[in-house]
């Protein structure tokens, strides 16, 4: 029988172009979706190519196959139970040492495979040529070079991928041998696990029991614990030879195979002079230099996104009101007509405003700087602050986004390795004043209290958190990871593949953030149709006015604040039938309200992308303890506030 | 001499010689051995297996984290973990 459907996955390391790949074989038909049950990313896309339909599924860039993160652990499960047709392996010609240490684990798990020497450019220009045929030989397996941000290679690629599946092309992996120590016991064991039909194959699994991976450890006790012990015996006896770990001793023994086919495989000419990437890497990294040129570049985003933003929104804000007429026309001026105008459409309306002016720049020079590898320099300059909320360097960049808008922010989360640090993250992020806070700061406070006050809140605002992280570091079981991270070098971004992880991030935005700001807005205006905002901010005065000191009113704003925090503002304006502030609210209420508004909740959007990222009790949890919280501080700095006016 | 890699001066490389995770050292209790497996394994799986020799590049400033060459590639390692990595040097 012949298919004409094969599932194809690409693997390899972090940075070595493999989203390139998957967008060059790919193009628009893709989408993004999550793993079953895990938080984790999963892309997968199709394509058609002499007659068949091929899924490509992209999986996490990975630097191994052990169990440290959730990445790798759904890598091997992937390749060892649903068994792709093929496995192509992007490795980066210019890093092929490190590169062909994952190869090789692959190799392990038995899967017809390609390699796929990426980046042939990068390598050249490091003085680097290659014997891709030798290595073909040394591997038994198909080399195809590429440089794939050309597009050179892609079609070879699918032409050899297609041999390979249909069997044309024989191919014979290789297996990486180890020293005869490690070698006998893990064939002893291997002849175990044969006899238990276990879904990964016998000599992978012997290696992982040897190196003590925890996870195949579990299930292997379940079926026969004998493996195991015998396992733990032979991985001492390697111990005491070698003196060292066993998984030490397997690790270091894999990485000198990878080596040793390097270094046959590869001839490097010495480099004259540093090249400008190298030179820009010492100087975004200098010790002195790298902080003002961040910084510089960081506020200058900023100041682009916000003052571009502004703009947009202020155009399209006016353009969709421009229509309110026709609409109340059609709509008619019913209860069914308000509901819809002022609920659905008004959310829809909110939502575009700040998903394509702030969300789409926002990405899109995000997505610039990751490629080039700027971000993971970032990352480097800021590990230290990072570590005095017990999180690392990496963390910094969801915490840049969040102060543009906190969902992106919660989103970007992801990067951090472990799900313990994901979550301190996510908790850090959710109180990062965003722009929209911002603009309450300054639109109250800044205006008619004074610019020091605003400045004052904001300092506040940054020393709550890194008070509040660390006890949530504290408070949180489980150890801290520290940055071990790749630098890998600074390349010329890949402008479609920007563009399209930026279409991708935005519509993932819009999924998220629009049903929940649509209907947000419906049931407030419902409230309001029924005549019950009134009631709500009676009942609500026993906070809001015994407690914080603020004008019964507030507690109606507060609560359109869910939606979008900048709501707060706009709707105390329109209640109070004033932009005047000065006039209905004291100093020290504007300051307990905007303090209020800053930490109080996150926004509706925000409180989604943390249920997607950290499950919905968590961010029930969060969400919770944030509004007590805000309440918290509010009562008590209205009190302090008190003593100095 | 054995030196911890933070010690080691800008540019000067050495080789590894050991990664020490738990500071009783030996024998301890299982979850301990597992609590340091993971941290040791990862810094292994990055290239930075005894034997290996890594060049200390520079550091960030404030005991920020340390820029290493090793296996023909760039890493950043935090501070925390760079103590633990005990390298051979001749000075």
């Amino acid at each position: 029988m012949t298919k004409n459907k094969f599932t194809i996955a690409l693997a390899g390391n972090a940075n070595v172009g493999k989203s390139v790949i998957f967008n060059q074989l790919t193009g628009l038909h893709q989408h993004i979706g999550n793993w079953p049950g895990k938080t984790i990313e999963k892309a997968e896309g199709t394509l058609h190519f002499k007659g068949y339909t091929i899924d490509i599924i992209d999986l996490p860039g990975i630097y191994s196959l052990s169990t440290f993160s959730i990445e790798e652990l759904i890598s091997r499960e992937y390749i060892a139970v649903e068994r792709p047709d093929l496995v192509i392996n992007i490795v980066d010609a210019s890093v092929l040492e490190r590169n062909l240490f994952f190869s090789l684990q692959l190799l392990e798990l038995e899967t017809p495979m390609i390699i796929v020497l990426n980046q042939m450019d990068m390598a050249k220009k490091k003085g680097i040529n290659f014997d891709h045929e030798k290595l073909q030989k040394l591997l038994g397996i198909p080399v195809i070079p590429t440089v794939a941000i050309s597009g050179i290679g892609i079609y070879d690629l699918l032409e050899k991928s297609v041999e390979v599946i249909e069997g044309r092309e024989k191919i014979k992996p290789a297996k990486a041998k180890y020293g005869k120590e490690v070698e006998e016991r893990v064939e002893k064991i291997a002849r175990m696990v044969e006899k238990t039909q276990f879904r990964y194959p016998a000599r992978w699994v012997a290696i992982k029991l040897l190196e003590g991976d925890e996870e195949v450890e579990k299930e292997i006790l379940k079926i026969n614990p004998k493996i195991v012990s015998a396992a733990e015996k032979l991985a001492r006896e390697i111990e005491e030879i070698h003196g060292h770990s066993c998984s030490t001793v397997i690790t270091s023994e894999r990485y000198e195979v990878a080596s040793k086919i390097a270094q046959e495989v590869q001839e490097i000419m010495p480099q004259i002079k540093p090249p400008m990437r190298e030179r820009i890497h010492a100087l975004t990294t200098h010790r002195i230099f790298g902080y003002p040129i961040m910084a510089i570049s960081l506020l200058s985003i900023f100041y682009f996104i916000f003052t571009f933003g502004d703009h947009a929104s202020g155009l399209l804000g006016d353009l969709f009101y421009g229509l309110e007429p026709i609409f109340k026309i059609v709509l008619g001026t019913g209860i069914v007509g308000e509901l819809i105008w002022g609920g659905v459409i008004e959310g829809i309306i909110a939502g575009v405003t700040i998903a394509l002016p702030y969300i789409l720049p926002f990405y899109l020079i995000l997505y610039f700087f990751e490629d080039s590898g700027y971000l993971s320099r970032i990352a480097f300059l800021m590990d230290n602050l990072m570590h005095k909320i017990g999180l690392h360097g990496k963390a910094f960049i969801p915490i840049m986004l969040s102060f543009g808008c906190n969902v992106p922010g919660c989103l970007g989360c992801r990067i951090m390795e472990t799900k313990r640090e994901r979550l301190l993250a996510a908790f850090v992020v959710t109180l990062i004043p965003c722009a929209a806070t911002t603009v309450i700061i300054l639109g109250l406070v800044g205006a008619f209290v004074g610019i020091q006050w605003a400045l004052a809140l904001y300092i506040i605002n940054l020393l709550i958190i890194l008070l509040l992280g660390r006890l949530a570091f504290k408070a949180l079981p489980g150890e801290p990871t520290a940055l071990i991270m790749e630098m890998h070098d600074y390349r010329v971004p890949h402008l479609q593949t920007v563009l399209k992880q930026t279409w991708f991030r935005l519509m993932e935005f819009v999924k998220i953030a629009f049903p929940l700001i649509i209907v947000g807005s419906l049931v407030i205006k419902l409230v309001e149709v029924i005549n019950l905002l009134e009631p709500i901010a009676n009942v609500l005065s026993l906070v809001t006015v015994t407690w914080l000191g603020l004008p019964v009113i507030t507690g109606i704003t507060l609560i359109f604040g869910v939606l979008r925090k900048e709501l707060t503002l706009i709707m105390l304006a329109t209640l109070l039938e004033t932009t005047n502030f000065a006039e209905v609210m004291t100093p020290v209420q504007m300051i307990v309200f905007t303090l209020v508004a800053m930490l109080y909740i996150p926004c509706i959007a925000t409180i989604a992308a943390l249920v997607k990222e950290v499950g919905w009790k968590k961010a029930l949890f969060i969400t919770v303890f944030e509004v007590v919280f805000a309440i918290l501080v509010g009562g008590i700095a209205f009190r302090l506030l008190m003593l100095v006016y | 001499m054995e030196l911890r890699l933070t010690e080691l001066r800008d540019g000067e490389s050495g080789i590894i010689n050991s990664i020490k995770v738990s500071r009783g050292g030996g024998q301890g209790k299982r979850r301990r051995v597992r609590r340091g497996w993971g941290f040791r394994k990862r810094l292994e799986d990055m290239g930075l297996t005894p034997g290996t020799r890594v060049r200390v590049v520079k550091s960030a400033p404030f005991h920020g984290p340390l820029e290493v060459y090793v296996r023909g590639s760039r890493l950043a390692i935090g501070r925390g973990m760079a103590e633990r990595i005990f390298v051979e040097v001749k000075r």
